[in-house]
């Protein structure tokens, strides 16, 4: 009964929004030509077909896998991977370190759990500090990542969200840093990156902090990226440029020579008042069939290299030293990779991937 | 803005949840990870790096 009184209501439901039409379309008249503007705006925009042009954090991906900087160390350091599964993939790493003239020896244990929606990491050492990782990947344009930091001794914590929307051809990211619910504190950054043509990105980033009583700052900083034209596995290059109106530009260079050869450059000047520096580094980096070799330059007298020689897929070497010319010092590392897997690539019926050797 | 107390109140619970993560985290991804592990590992060759 109730059903068959609900239906013939229902259709004078319809029937009202079918006589509602006219008026939605009048009120679709009245903003006729911003709506026009906008799906023509739109189209013209999708017409240009212009690329993501990544995210900001992203910016010197290239120039920084190519370089060494981020690679040195020195001392004795031995790595114990166990892949303990693939799908998902759970892997768990002994990281031992010794003898190096900066940090003291040093034990680190690190467990990572990654699917393809989600990962979690978390890293602890022999001082007990921890620190985690939590990225999502709510879908193909939205990804989220939770970061933080805890040292033992109620030293310094850090705690930073972020979120990153990639659009067709512009990327948005907004992070928030030690969030305190008590005073509302906080360290904001937000970033706009946008494609201007098929080839040049122009970004803008701002930070705004308010983390001592009274005092509320906003620092501005531009990007700048271009990529060459032709950019495939064989050749292509990129240059980007960071400028922080403070006094401070960063800009690198970067380009793939071959597949295997790629080379960076990178220059850094620092112009505050009371501070006049600029410091250039150039670095290639060569990945040969069982060994990445990398070598670097740089305008402090620095000339270093590291060498990452596999001789089977598990077990790798690393040897990396670095000699100051100006400062008369060296520095020399040995390293060992050791990875293990307590199942045998069969066992798991996966392919082994084309190039792999065997 | 809060009162005193509840500001205390948030400080306690922040503490108590930074000291809960600091000995949680670990754990519980090598719990997520040992219970998700396709094949399942044995407890002994997840924490010994010599095993």
């Amino acid at each position: 009964m109730a059903s068959s009184a609900a239906l013939p209501g229902a259709v004078p439901v319809v029937s009202k929004e079918v006589s509602a039409g006219p008026s939605t379309s009048s009120a679709s008249g009245l903003f006729a030509p911003v709506t026009s503007l906008y799906n023509r705006l739109q189209s013209w925009r999708q017409g240009l077909d212009m690329p993501n042009p990544g995210t900001v954090e992203n910016l010197q991906k290239e120039p920084k896998m190519t370089l060494l900087t981020n690679f040195m160390f020195d001392g004795a350091r031995a790595d114990l991977t166990k892949t303990m599964s693939m799908n998902p993939q759970f892997q768990v790493t002994h990281s031992f370190q010794l003898g190096g003239q900066m940090i003291p020896p040093s034990y680190n244990f690190a467990a990572v759990l990654a699917t393809e929606k989600l990962l979690l990491q978390g890293s602890v050492d022999n001082d007990g500090s921890l620190s985690g990782r939590i990225h999502s990947n709510w879908n193909a344009s939205n990804l989220s990542k939770i970061q933080l930091q805890l040292s033992s001794a109620g030293g310094h914590n850090v705690l930073a969200a972020e979120h990153d929307y990639l659009g067709r051809d512009y990327s948005v990211n907004v992070r928030v840093m030690n969030p305190s619910p008590v005073d509302l504190s906080a360290m904001w950054t937000g970033s706009v990156f946008q494609s201007v043509t098929k080839s040049l990105a122009l970004g803008v980033e701002a930070m705004y902090q308010n983390q001592q009583p009274g005092m509320a700052d906003l620092n501005l900083q531009y990007h700048a990226k271009y990529t060459s034209p032709i950019f495939n596995k064989d050749q292509g290059w990129i240059a980007t440029a960071t400028l922080q109106p403070q006094g401070m530009i960063q800009s690198t260079y970067w380009q793939r020579l071959s597949e295997k050869l790629e080379f960076a450059a990178d220059l850094m000047v620092v112009n505050v008042p009371n501070k006049r520096d600029a410091v250039a580094t150039l670095g290639a980096k060569w990945d040969l069939r069982m060994a990445t070799f990398r070598a670097q330059l740089d305008s402090t007298g620095k000339v270093s290299a590291l060498l990452e020689q596999r001789f089977a897929p598990s077990f790798g070497f690393l040897f990396s030293g670095e000699i100051d010319h100006f400062k008369n010092s060296a520095k020399v590392g040995v390293g060992v990779m050791i990875e293990s897997a307590s199942f045998t690539p069969e066992e798991m019926g996966m392919v082994p991937p084309p190039g792999y050797p065997q | 803005m809060p009162s005193e107390e509840t500001k205390e109140r948030i400080i306690k619970a922040v503490d108590l949840a930074r000291t809960v993560v600091h000995y949680g985290w670990i754990p519980f991804i090598i719990y997520i990870g040992y219970t998700r592990s396709n094949p399942q590992p044995s407890l002994i060759k997840l924490i010994s790096p010599l095993a």
